[in-house]
């Protein structure tokens, strides 16, 4: 088979498909960043430039309250399902089953989104009315509430959503870690929990903060099982979805989506970046060592 | 419980099924402090598995085990007295080497200052004094065993388990670390348990050895003995290059027994072996106590002699192998010396005579 790199234009056509594919994948994000800076908004024939709808997210107590609801349930899912999925990517590197340990953490993936959130919303009202006839066979009312739609049944949805991205995520990352060197670190007298956050975790933490980012990203785009969940019309793409269907999306609602993505695409190309920069250190000492030594 | 308080290292009935594969059998094996001993045998026969065991890494299936006479049957690798070098290169990469050698001392919340100290004086030990800021991956393979070797010694531990620490460099380097462990151990002055399949890496740093193969301890003791008179057929045909006669035993006394091979009959001093008539038996000679006699030589009381037709001459630099083939189609070795004067040429399918003092025979009653 021909190398494909004797032909210069072969590469250059390789590199300009792959350009075209992440522009194709981030022209609607650029899109929304520039019509977010256009003081007469969307579809507007004149344009612009003006930072006012940047101000008057801060007075859009919809928008931040939206905003504030989600951050809220992304903290709490990351805190919750980043170790349930860390606990299950240590399981599935010590277990004889590997293949049934990965189907079922992966199983979720298989439900449609709206089926899932149906289900779920099911499960939650059939639990509410056992616990509530519970209570009042007991004459008590403290099960009332418990299991209402709310914060919890949502989150509750999200963790289902997000575990298995988060599983898969860090076991990729723990893939590169030897299991002797816990072993190593066991003998030279660690307990299990010292060996892991000593040494194991320095190793995987670039995992880690890629599932907790991934959970993030996953809850602020989540919709259909927050809303069958949660009730209401108060997490941010709840708010954003609301806004298109009856009165067309604001301009500050544009001005926070262009914010999250420069954070987003911040944190990422920063992380790249990093990366970049210590590999081409690494390689650059390697060199200077291959390199015989002078008379 | 054990009471001998000189053994550093016991055993007893210890085995580990996974699930029907049984990885080792019931074995009861003795290590005495002070000791380098290796357990050497095929790869996937059950060393590393019992090093395993006595380090605490995996849980037994039955068995007791006694590290200077208390039971650690239940214990966690951390909870026993030892610790381990292991095969693939265990240092920390996010960690110097200072910090690799003194992680186990800050575990034990020793001051830094006595950290510094004492690590120091290990890397010192093993030959690696200016190297504590290098990274793992700035180390050569066998500078990364000498760190390992550090960070375990460091603990002052009382035995040192090596999982087949030099398997992974090449021959040469196998060969100057080999002298180096046995050097670092007899200065130390604790016990080493140390896993290996090579015989020439376990011949020149054991003190003891153990034979171990598909999960069964095949034979205990010294490498001196184990090599020159060993009493397992097993064990003749994995250490030294021995030749193997199979037969069937046809007479016996206190002192000779004689085996009948088809083709030739040989006797063997049985050294007070109990053996019975018409009993399976198996004699081994070492290869370089065989030689090739004159033809007119004949079978006697001091001497063995069996014919053949020799194959091939193999020079190998320090010593020259003749391939002879028996009767019965087997081929042995014949090796000596090279560059002997009374050598001379012999052609392939020469017909020769195998023989042997009749003391340089080995009987193998299993």
């Amino acid at each position: 088979m021909q190398d494909d790199y004797s032909s210069i234009w072969g590469y250059r056509l390789k590199w300009l498909y792959t350009l075209l594919i992440v522009v194709t994948l981030m022209a609607p994000v650029f899109y929304v960043m520039y019509i977010s800076f256009n003081e007469n908004g969307f579809g507007a024939r004149h344009y612009e430039f003006t930072f006012d709808w940047y101000v008057v997210i801060f007075s859009d107590l919809l928008l931040l309250e939206s905003f504030a609801n989600t951050l809220v349930l992304a903290a709490i899912t990351v805190v919750t399902v980043v170790p349930m999925g860390l606990i299950a990517a240590k399981h599935y590197k010590i277990t004889r089953y590997p293949v049934a340990v990965v189907s079922l953490m992966l199983s979720p993936l298989f439900v449609p989104a709206d089926i899932l959130g149906s289900a779920l919303l099911v499960f939650f009202k059939n639990l509410n009315k056992a616990f509530t006839a519970l209570g009042e066979t007991l004459g008590v009312s403290w099960f009332d509430t418990w299991f209402d739609l709310g914060y919890f049944s949502a989150i509750v949805g999200l963790i289902i959503y997000t575990l298995p991205y988060v599983f898969v995520v860090i076991l990729i990352t723990m893939a590169r870690y030897k299991e002797q060197q816990t072993e190593a670190a066991r003998s030279c007298g660690a307990t299990a929990w010292q060996a892991f956050w000593h040494i194991e975790f320095p190793q995987i933490r670039a995992g880690i903060f890629s599932a907790c980012s991934f959970t993030v990203i996953l809850t602020f785009n989540e919709y259909t099982r927050t809303s069958l969940l949660k009730g209401g019309y108060d997490t941010f793409t709840g708010v954003l979805v609301s806004q298109m269907l009856n009165e067309g999306m604001s301009e500050q609602s544009y001005a926070m989506s262009s914010m999250v993505s420069y954070i987003a695409i911040g944190v990422i190309g920063s992380i790249i970046l990093l990366t970049l920069v210590r590999a081409e250190q690494l390689e650059r000492v390697a060199r200077a060592k291959a390199e015989p030594v002078g008379a | 419980m054990s009471q001998k308080t000189n053994i550093a290292v016991e055993v007893k009935g210890l085995a580990k099924n996974y699930g029907a594969v049984r990885a080792l059998n019931a074995i009861d094996l003795q290590i005495g402090a002070g000791e380098y001993f290796v357990l050497l045998g095929p790869s996937g026969g059950g060393k590393t598995t019992l090093l395993r065991l006595i380090g605490g890494f995996i849980r037994p299936t039955a068995g007791e085990i006694y590290l200077h006479g208390n039971e650690v049957s239940d214990l966690p690798p951390n909870g026993r007295p030892t610790s381990m070098v292991f095969q693939s290169f265990a240092l920390f990469p996010h960690m110097n080497v200072a910090t690799n050698v003194g992680y186990g001392l800050r575990l034990q919340s020793m001051p830094k200052a006595e950290i510094s100290e004492r690590v120091d004086a290990m890397l010192e030990m093993v030959g690696l004094t200016g190297y504590g800021m290098r990274m793992p991956h700035e180390l050569s393979g066998g500078q990364q065993q000498r760190v390992q070797l550090a960070r375990s010694l460091v603990l002052e531990v009382k035995i040192l388990l090596l999982d087949e620490p030099l398997a992974a460099l090449d021959a040469k380097l196998r060969k100057d670390m080999c002298i180096e462990l046995k050097r670092i151990q007899e200065k130390v002055g604790i016990t080493f348990v140390h896993v290996t399949h090579n015989q020439e890496e376990a011949m020149t740093v054991a003190d003891d050895l153990a034979i171990i193969s598909a999960g069964d301890l095949v034979e205990v003791g010294k490498a001196r003995d184990l090599y020159e008179n060993p009493v397992r057929r097993f064990t003749a045909d994995f250490i030294g290059e021995n030749n193997i006669f199979d037969g069937q035993i046809t007479d016996t006394d206190d002192t000779t027994t004689t085996v009948d091979l088809g083709y030739a009959r040989i006797s063997v001093n049985n050294h007070g072996q109990k053996a019975s008539v018409g009993e399976k038996a198996a004699v081994s000679v070492r290869s370089e106590l065989l030689q090739l006699v004159d033809a007119d030589t004949a079978t006697s009381d001091g001497l063995q002699i069996m014919p053949g037709e020799h194959r091939e001459t193999v020079y190998l630099g320090l010593t020259t192998s003749e391939l002879v083939r028996l009767p019965d189609g087997n081929e042995i070795m014949v090796r000596r010396l090279s560059g002997g004067t009374d050598a001379r040429k012999i052609d392939a399918g020469e017909a020769v005579q195998v023989g042997w003092r009749t003391e340089d025979g080995r009987l193998h009653l299993s």
